[in-house]
């Protein structure tokens, strides 16, 4: 009889872990046998949060649309310059909130998860990282419906500033699929690493608001990555976000391709949140039916 | 492992840690820290030095006053806490009650809710949506309920579909964690009922209860445990007498103080 098989054989063994890690060859095959319950969790807390409200998921849309046109107008006309590239700006600004909320909704629901997940988690056995990865999967549904938006407020833009630089229809598209991966790891990793601090310290997500608005200021949304010479152009690698946000606004407004700084950064972020997040989580995730 | 044996246990012991603090912050922690003082933990020993084995096809009752160690040692069998000690191995799929309402989200539907509670107990969806009309129909709701938010529902209606779901998903092992007292007297025979089908069919079942006559009516052994040991094991009637007599008096009885 193996030892250890926890979730997946029919004879289940339970012992202590001598590693802090649980054997993860069997933790991911059955996470990715119960990726179903993290699909329809994502599409029942979807359903259940705009229940009966039409205008619910609007709201999406119009939130980051509406502080893109604040921020707009902060940046542009209050402070006096005019944008001669017509709405470039606001291009750059749209498409850099509404995929900084993807990665931002990730993070924050998935710092929840845990902590309002009590009776499943004192019910039933399954890899606890279903929970923040439903909350991912969630944060991308609710992402996929802006970027068509966006396509219209480009078209917009430039049909009346004719000077609106956008991208035209060429091969760079073919990165956003690796930015969109690479921005999704990058939140889920970080939502791991938060959402196990949530448990240890109920107070974390108080901070979190703070700390993701610091974040969204670090980005390259209210400015533009050229902005930024010599040392301070750390600040876009630095930054787990910094090299996708900033390959994001290449291929959509620049229409050019990732330098490989921008690639290497993006796998970078990935990777080491990951890493970081998933063994935080998973080597603390039997405790969490004990501490929630 | 036995072929005939659907849980065993050996030598298990599970201990935690618990702060004593009201509440765990960030700024507690800093406070703390500033001030150059450790956080208070408390160490818990649930479960001490336990061996058991529970043969197929058999009704274990657990009984034992607060804090003995029950629902720790049932959250164990279920693979939701890991031993500290020792180990528990699991022969066949288990299905748990031992939180009500598990799944369950006010605002869905008792249809959302039953695929949800299934689909987190490693049930496939088409298995869950086969059976969820069998699932209404066991929890006795009014026609038409099962698609109505569950936050409409009595306590009655929601402790009957937590059971329901749980018994109908035809496990190995069934683990319940005073899940019987949802439900009329009606609810109740009907849940026996079902039970003892289920022990027909060679599954088993555990329940942690402080209804003693639901041990002694339906369970076929029956363990007590105390402050985290297993004081006695035997059959239902003679283990509830001793526990009864316990509860009575207050102490242990002489052949116990020792362990």
């Amino acid at each position: 009889m193996p030892a250890n098989q926890d979730f997946v054989s029919k004879v289940q063994v339970f012992e202590p872990h001598k590693a802090s890690l649980p054997p993860l060859i069997p933790y991911i095959k059955e996470f990715w046998r119960r990726r179903v319950f993290a699909t329809e969790l994502a599409r029942f807390n979807d359903k259940a949060e705009y229940l009966g409200s039409r205008l619910g998921k609007v709201w999406l849309i119009l939130n980051p649309l509406l502080l893109g046109i604040v921020y707009y107008v902060v940046i542009v006309i209050i402070r006096g310059g005019s944008d001669h590239n017509g709405l470039t700006r606001l291009n750059h600004l749209l498409i850099g909130l509404f995929t900084f909320y993807f990665a931002q909704s990730t993070v924050m629901a998935g710092a929840q998860s845990i902590t309002l997940g009590g009776r499943l988690i004192l019910n039933q056995a399954f890899p606890r990282t279903l929970l923040p990865f439903s909350c991912a999967i969630q944060a991308f549904r609710e992402f996929l419906p802006t970027i068509p938006v966006y396509i219209v407020v480009l078209v917009i833009g430039k049909w009346v500033y004719p000077a609106t630089q956008i991208a035209g229809v060429s091969w760079n598209f073919l990165w956003i699929p690796f930015i969109i991966v690479c921005i999704a790891l990058t939140a889920f990793g970080l939502a791991l690493l938060f959402a196990t601090m949530n448990v240890y310290f109920r107070d974390t997500n108080k901070l979190l608001t703070y700390i993701t608005r610091i974040w969204m200021y670090l980005s390259p949304i209210l400015w533009l990555p050229s902005s930024l010479h010599g040392k301070s152009k750390l600040l876009l690698y630095v930054n787990p976000l910094g090299p996708a946000l900033t390959g994001n606004s290449r291929i959509w407004v620049d229409d050019t391709g990732l330098s490989r700084n921008v690639i290497l950064g993006c796998i970078f972020w990935a990777v080491t949140s990951m890493c970081v997040g998933g063994y935080f989580f998973i080597s603390r995730e039997r405790d969490f039916a004990i501490r929630i | 492992m036995p072929e005939d044996l659907a849980v065993r246990i050996e030598d298990l012991s599970i201990t935690y840690k618990v702060s004593l603090e009201s509440k765990r912050t960030f700024k507690n922690a800093l406070m703390r820290a500033s001030l150059r003082q450790e956080a208070k933990m408390r160490t818990i020993e649930a479960v001490k030095h336990m061996t058991l084995d529970i043969p197929h096809g058999s009704v274990l009752g657990i009984v034992g006053s607060n804090g003995a160690g029950k629902s720790t040692l049932m959250r164990c069998i279920a693979g939701i806490l890991t031993p500290t000690q020792g180990r528990v191995a699991v022969n066949g799929k288990i299905s748990t009650l031992l939180a009500l309402g598990v799944g369950f989200n006010p605002a869905l539907s008792g249809r959302d809710n039953i695929i949800l509670g299934g689909l987190a107990s490693g049930l496939s969806k088409d298995e869950i949506e086969s059976k969820t009309d069998e699932i209404a129909k066991f929890a006795d709701l009014p026609d038409g309920f099962i698609d109505l938010p569950v936050r409409t529902y009595s306590s009655g209606m929601y402790g009957r579909l937590s059971f329901s779901v749980a018994v109908t998903m035809t496990p190995d092992i069934l683990l319940l964690d005073e899940a019987l007292s949802a439900g009329d007297a009606a609810f109740k025979e009907k849940s026996f009922e079902r039970m003892r089908q289920l022990c027909a069919e060679a599954r088993t079942i555990l329940i942690v209860s402080h209804a003693l006559a639901t041990v002694t009516d339906l369970c076929d052994q029956a363990i007590w445990m105390h402050k985290g040991t297993m004081l006695a094991q035997g059959k239902p009637d003679k283990i509830v007498d001793e526990y009864l007599k316990f509860l009575n008096v207050g102490t242990l009885p002489s052949n116990y103080e020792d362990m």
